[in-house]
């Protein structure tokens, strides 16, 4: 059985000598909705861009359906992509935009024409088929876009930050939209984007990149709760990050050697040498606060290991959820969320508290 | 305060631009309605008549001042233009297609393509006409000087060109690639009709200036002469107003020109306009 798209040890270098991605791996499942992560110039848009076959490869293999296309220009390959400014054709009606992809298939006519209106039905613009694309609003736009991409039936849909353009409200209907369609056509979606939350809820699986590496490859929740680089560990949630150094591994456990004092966390898959310089990664909503008169019995019987001491530094409520930063010695502080009905007495500033979590939500991330 | 004092300086020179751009025309405009045939090229006003536009359309009684041999030369120019505008423009456009990407000696190409309209025009026509002596060639309107003409006005098309890619956005070619449709027809069916109101600025620039040009001509275009050639001839013996007569006809054909051109780059404008909003949102 083949997969639908394949990179091997994909490496890009510009024309200047500078390494734009480095040693890409990846294989995507049929169907699979794929997110690109990364903050801009990581070498996500080069990827797909790649992928698309607007750029060269400088080394490895790309494989769609088990066909190697290295070499195949971008009209040949079966994929077609969606840009963030939609990169709808000015001059052409909407009906025009959707039919041009197919006028150049060897199809006949009724054939083609009942294509078009089917999928212009699907995503519900039969009604302004006729308009020139450039005073409609930016949902129907992108509608416009995605109806003349998957008109085609490409194998793979290249989406590159399609919702940057779009304000939040209208981003998020969109959003849902895109998922529902994508489920139901069943058409892998590799997708673009510097947004986590995009990424987050969209995507059966997210590539995390940094600076033209792959950091990590993890479903969404895994992502959000096991981050395994440092980079993602700051780039996804909100991690507190406990600096330390490993003194013991055995079981899926590892332990650090902290400025708190030893602490338990799960290396999740990790093999960390002892002696290692490496971090704990603790998710903010996994962190309670407790009152620094707490019986340490009481928290160990709950949490499973010792509290860290902190002092509350700031406090802030976003509707329904507080906020509080917590100062934990020389790292940054810690943020620290949760529902305002949580704890009863709220903690007021420069407050001392502490701070503890159950001991297997901490992931070990070596350095 | 600043504003109070720069607007009527600005308005001065607005208006001293405007007379010398145009007081030249208006003088000749007013000369020539001189009396005719007796009335020379000055001031004042004799008589005011239309002689010598009828002296110029061969409808004025035979007298001292013979025609000008504007027919032949007025059709040889034209279609000198005209050539020298559809190649130039075809190859401004190509090349500048070109320059998109990147290649090796790619500046060194550009340098070479612009000095076309750089190098004094008496220096390449002189040089044409000696190499067309040395090999041979003979010397004509539609061979030696068109060849002129299209090295002289290709650097214009091309830069306009040039400017317009500049400005164009390549997402809407990748997105028709992406849909399976070649280059080829991706170019023709998208790029082109994109790109159109520059076509037509560089087609403008080519025409007006392979079609009043004066230096390189004079030199390549051998026995057969072009407008401006056959014009600066008749200066040589004597000038009579039905010159001015005729510049006016030329301008006003300038204008009937320019008028074309702005409706077909208003129709094309209305178009970019579209593209720009689409880029904005």
């Amino acid at each position: 059985m083949s997969y639908d798209l394949e990179l091997i040890n994909v490496g890009k270098v510009y024309d200047n000598g500078t390494p734009a991605v480095i040693d890409f791996n990846l294989i995507v499942n049929k169907g699979e909705f794929i997110a690109f992560l990364g903050p801009s110039g990581c070498g996500k848009t080069t990827t797909l861009r790649m992928i698309a076959g607007f750029e060269s490869i400088t080394s490895g293999d790309i494989l769609i359906r088990g066909k190697v296309i290295n070499d195949q220009p971008a009209e040949q390959r079966p994929t077609a992509m969606i840009f963030q400014n939609y990169a709808l054709f000015p001059h052409m009606s909407v009906r025009e935009n959707v039919r041009f992809g197919l006028d150049v298939k060897k199809i006949a006519k009724p054939e083609r024409d009942a294509k078009v209106e089917r999928i212009l039905d699907k995503l519900g613009i039969t009604d302004i088929g006729d308009h020139r694309p450039d005073r409609l609003s930016g949902g129907q736009k992108q509608r416009i876009a995605l109806a003349r991409a998957l008109v085609v039936e490409p194998d793979i849909l290249l989406l590159d930050e399609p919702l940057g353009a779009l304000d939040a409200n209208l981003r998020k209907s969109i959003q849902n939209e895109l998922k529902l369609l994508q489920r139901r056509l069943g058409v892998t979606f590799v997708f673009v984007t510097h947004a986590q939350s995009e990424a987050l809820a969209l995507s059966d699986r997210i590539v995390v990149m940094n600076a033209g590496r792959i950091e990590q490859v993890s479903a969404p929740y895994e992502l959000y709760t096991r981050p395994k680089t440092l980079f993602v560990a700051k780039f996804i949630g909100r991690n507190a990050l406990i600096p330390g150094r490993v003194v013991a591994f055995e079981g899926g456990g590892v332990t650090l050697d902290t400025m708190f004092g030893q602490l338990v966390g799960s290396a999740h898959g990790q093999t960390p040498g002892v002696g290692d310089a490496a971090s704990l990664a603790v998710p903010a909503e996994a962190i309670d606060v407790l009152p620094l008169e707490t019986p340490l019995e009481t928290i160990v019987a709950t949490y499973g290991g010792p509290a860290i001491k902190a002092r509350v530094e700031s406090i802030s409520q976003v509707g329904h959820i507080v906020q509080i930063a917590a100062a934990i010695g020389a790292e940054a502080p810690v943020l620290v969320e949760f529902h305002v009905d949580k704890y009863a007495g709220h903690f007021a500033e420069r407050a001392e508290v502490l701070l503890a979590w159950r001991r297997d939500a901490a992931t070990l991330v070596v350095h | 305060m600043e504003s109070r004092l720069l607007k009527p300086i600005l308005a001065v020179y607005v208006g001293l631009f405007l007379l010398f751009l145009y007081g030249p025309f208006i003088v000749l405009g007013i000369l020539s309605f001189q009396q005719g045939p007796e009335g020379g090229p000055q001031f004042p006003i004799q008589e005011w008549s239309v002689f010598w536009y009828k002296h110029i359309l061969g409808l004025a009684p035979p007298s001292r001042v013979s025609p000008l041999p504007i027919g032949i030369s007025l059709t040889r120019s034209l279609t000198l233009a005209g050539m020298t505008m559809v190649t130039s423009t075809v190859l401004g456009v190509m090349a500048a297609q070109a320059f998109r990407r990147n290649f090796k000696g790619k500046s060194a190409a550009f340098y070479l393509i612009v000095l076309g309209m750089i190098v004094p025009g008496v220096l390449v026509g002189l040089g044409s006409a000696l190499v067309a002596t040395t090999t041979g060639l003979e010397r004509h309107w539609y061979s030696t000087a068109f060849a002129t003409h299209v090295v002289y006005t290709l650097p214009f098309a091309f830069l306009v060109m040039l400017a317009i890619f500049n400005r164009f956005d390549a997402s809407v070619e990748e997105a028709a690639w992406s849909l399976g449709v070649p280059p080829a027809t991706t170019f023709r069916k998208v790029t082109f009709p994109l790109i159109f109101p520059g076509v037509l600025s560089a087609m403008l620039f080519a025409f007006t200036l392979s079609y009043d040009e004066f230096s390189r001509t004079l030199f390549s275009s051998g026995r057969e002469q072009t407008l401006p050639l056959a014009i600066y001839s008749t200066f040589a013996v004597e000038i009579h107003p039905n010159v001015f007569a005729f510049g006016v006809l030329t301008t006003l054909f300038s204008f009937a020109l320019l008028t074309v051109y702005a409706i077909l780059m208003t129709l094309s404008v209305r178009r970019a306009k579209r593209v720009a909003i689409q880029e904005a949102v």
